[in-house]
């Protein structure tokens, strides 16, 4: 021990001392001069051992920590202080090293934490980004039948507002019955993977969903939640009864004209016709029909090119008279046999349009050739066009004294396979004629068409196509 | 022995007139209508021991016409063979109610046409 140190503890001992004597003193009222020196050691021993205290504060502070955590410190007698306070240090340095290790290693499994959660944030986000991007209904309800999840397209479809905090009861929150009972079964049975056609009343039209049903298990094959995935098929559906009646549609009219082909070659093979005239007769009506078997392919195949886009169109300027002009000429034989006068319009001037010229021809001739088809004997037929300067658009009408379209056909006249029945009698037709005028009017060159009809006194057909902006001279 | 009768009703003209030599070739007194209606007023005028029909015809289709006439007690007898272009525009259900013999889809033959009047009228005779 240093001889510093001795000092300083004979200082705190004889404080001690001092303090005993002068409470002794003070107990038996010695001379008041006894009090005073036993003040100064008084004194003389707290500042000793403040002292102390100072200079070993730091290794006190160590022990008292040591033995407040239990260190394994064995405070015997035997042991020197210095080796004491050593041993005390070094364990505690130890643990201030470990504790500093364990702290470090929270740190880090903080950050990782932190990262992964940042990370799951991230992902989240990005699954209801693309839930709510996605046009299908996408719907999730847990083992309490409740919604759990649920994008924009299910919140539309179904009219609710989704809340994670406050999860919808199905039955509540689904107005298809059928659906909420499908989500049922789907879980009781613990079918992994269901696929459902439901019809849904939206706005006052049924809508058709091609619905997935899929479980989530847990590991003991519990099923979790049920996900609901329903895809509008309505669109497809019809188009899908659209081809179904097109391709009924023209198996009949392809049927029709094989019949009587088929019919007349067995009659002529089975040596019906009896003379020379009436095998003459079989051959022409073989004839007819395979020329109207082929102007049905052709129009089918016409309209089918344009739908599609893959029409060759060839755009030119033309003069919209002059492609009238002659279309009439090649209809007034036609319109003679059955005594019917056309009248063709008078030449204007600036009816440049910008068409193709075969198809536009192709839709006058149509129109003229259905006007003297369903007009009587010695009727008139009247081309007309009329300019609109101001609106950029020429007008072509075709009026007829014809039999005239009932009020109810009217409007369905341009439909695809559409025929008026109570015309039949007058005119044989495949019903594609005036869907082709529609198409090649509408689709190609931008117009549009339009029909109107007073039965027993005739129809007027006709078709309003865009003037040449800029008035070209140039006359094709 | 009396020709048989046939009356045809098709609003084709060329099946109308193709079946009608057909059936006068083979012994039959034919009349032809182009639509149901004309055909119920044919039938019920002349009685035609069987009616060839169209299903599809203008004013009044095959269907009709045949319902009317097996409401009017003189014509509900008689067999009926219809022609379509559609091979299953009649279920087995209607085709049983309304009575129809048989039916032919179009494209036909005139030799099947005649093969299955003659079926017919065999098992009508039967009957």
């Amino acid at each position: 021990m240093k001889t510093e140190q001795k000092i300083w503890i004979a200082l705190a001992a004889a404080g001690c001392v001092g303090a005993l004597v002068a409470m002794i003193a003070v107990a038996t009222s010695m001379p008041t001069g006894i009090p005073i020196v036993a003040a100064l050691i008084i004194c003389a021993s707290i500042i000793g051992n403040l002292v102390v205290l100072f200079k070993h504060a730091d290794r006190l502070q160590k022990i008292a920590s040591a033995l407040s955590v239990g260190s394994q410190v064995r405070m015997t007698a035997a042991y020197p202080p210095d080796s004491l306070l050593k041993e005390i240090g070094t364990a505690s340095q130890r643990f201030m090293d470990e504790t500093n290790e364990k702290v470090k290693t929270l740190q880090n499994e903080n950050t990782d934490i932190s990262l992964q959660l940042q990370l799951t944030q991230r992902r989240k986000n990005s699954i209801e980004a693309i839930l709510n991007s996605i046009r299908d209904a996408v719907m999730v309800t847990d083992d309490r039948d409740r919604i759990i999840l649920a994008n924009a397209a299910a919140e539309t479809l179904f009219g609710f507002e989704f809340d994670p905090l406050q999860p919808l009861v199905t039955e509540e929150a689904v107005s298809s019955d059928e659906l909420v009972a499908a989500i049922s079964k789907c879980r009781t049975s613990k079918t992994a993977h269901v696929r459902h056609e439901l019809t849904f009343e939206k706005d006052e039209q049924p809508i058709t969903y091609d619905t997935v049903l899929s479980c989530v298990e847990d590991d003991k094959g519990n099923v979790l939640q049920v996900v609901a995935v329903l895809h509008d098929i309505t669109r497809e559906k019809e188009i899908s009864q659209m081809k179904n009646d097109f391709v009924s549609h023209v198996s009949h009219e392809l049927k029709t004209p094989l019949a009587s082909i088929n019919a007349y070659a067995e009659m002529l093979v089975d040596g019906e016709a009896e003379d020379a005239e009436t095998v003459q007769q079989f051959c022409g009506v073989i004839q007819g029909q395979a020329q109207r078997l082929s102007r049905l392919i052709e129009d089918i195949l016409n309209i089918s090119r344009i739908e599609s886009g893959l029409v060759k169109v060839s755009k030119k300027t033309h003069s919209l008279a002059l492609v009238i002009r002659d279309s009439v000429e090649m209809i007034t034989s036609y319109a003679q046999e059955k005594s019917i006068t056309v009248h063709s319009p008078a030449s204007i001037l600036y009816d440049q349009v910008t068409i193709d010229r075969d198809m536009i021809s192709q839709v006058v001739i149509n129109l003229l050739s259905n006007a003297v088809k369903y007009t009587p004997a010695n009727g008139e037929i009247t081309v007309r066009t009329d300019l609109n300067e101001i609106e950029g658009q020429i007008t072509v009408m075709i009026t007829d004294t014809g039999v005239g379209i009932p009020a109810e056909d009217v409007d369905h006249v341009f439909d695809k396979f559409y025929r008026v029945k109570a015309n039949n009698k007058y005119a044989k037709g495949t019903g594609l004629g005036l869907n082709l005028v529609k198409q090649i009017v509408e689709t190609v060159h931008g117009g549009s068409v339009f029909v109107t009809s007073t039965t027993g006194e005739g129809s007027t057909f006709g078709f309003v196509l865009p003037l040449l902006k800029e008035t070209a001279t140039q006359t094709v | 022995m009396e020709n048989r009768k046939a009356l045809v009703v098709d609003d084709e003209f060329h099946i109308v007139q193709v079946v009608a030599i057909k059936l006068k070739n083979n012994g039959f007194d034919v009349v032809t209508a182009e639509n149901g209606s004309d055909g119920y007023d044919l039938a019920s005028e002349t009685l035609p021991d069987i009616i060839i029909s169209d299903y599809q015809m203008p004013i009044m289709s095959g269907v009709e016409m045949i319902e009317k006439l097996r409401q009017n007690p003189e014509t509900a007898h008689i067999p009926v063979i219809m022609l379509t272009a559609r091979g299953f525009a009649i279920e087995d259900e209607q085709k049983e109610q309304l009575r129809v013999s048989a039916c032919l889809s179009k494209p036909f033959s005139p030799r099947e046409v005649l093969a299955t009047i003659e079926d017919v009228l065999k098992q009508d005779a039967a009957v």
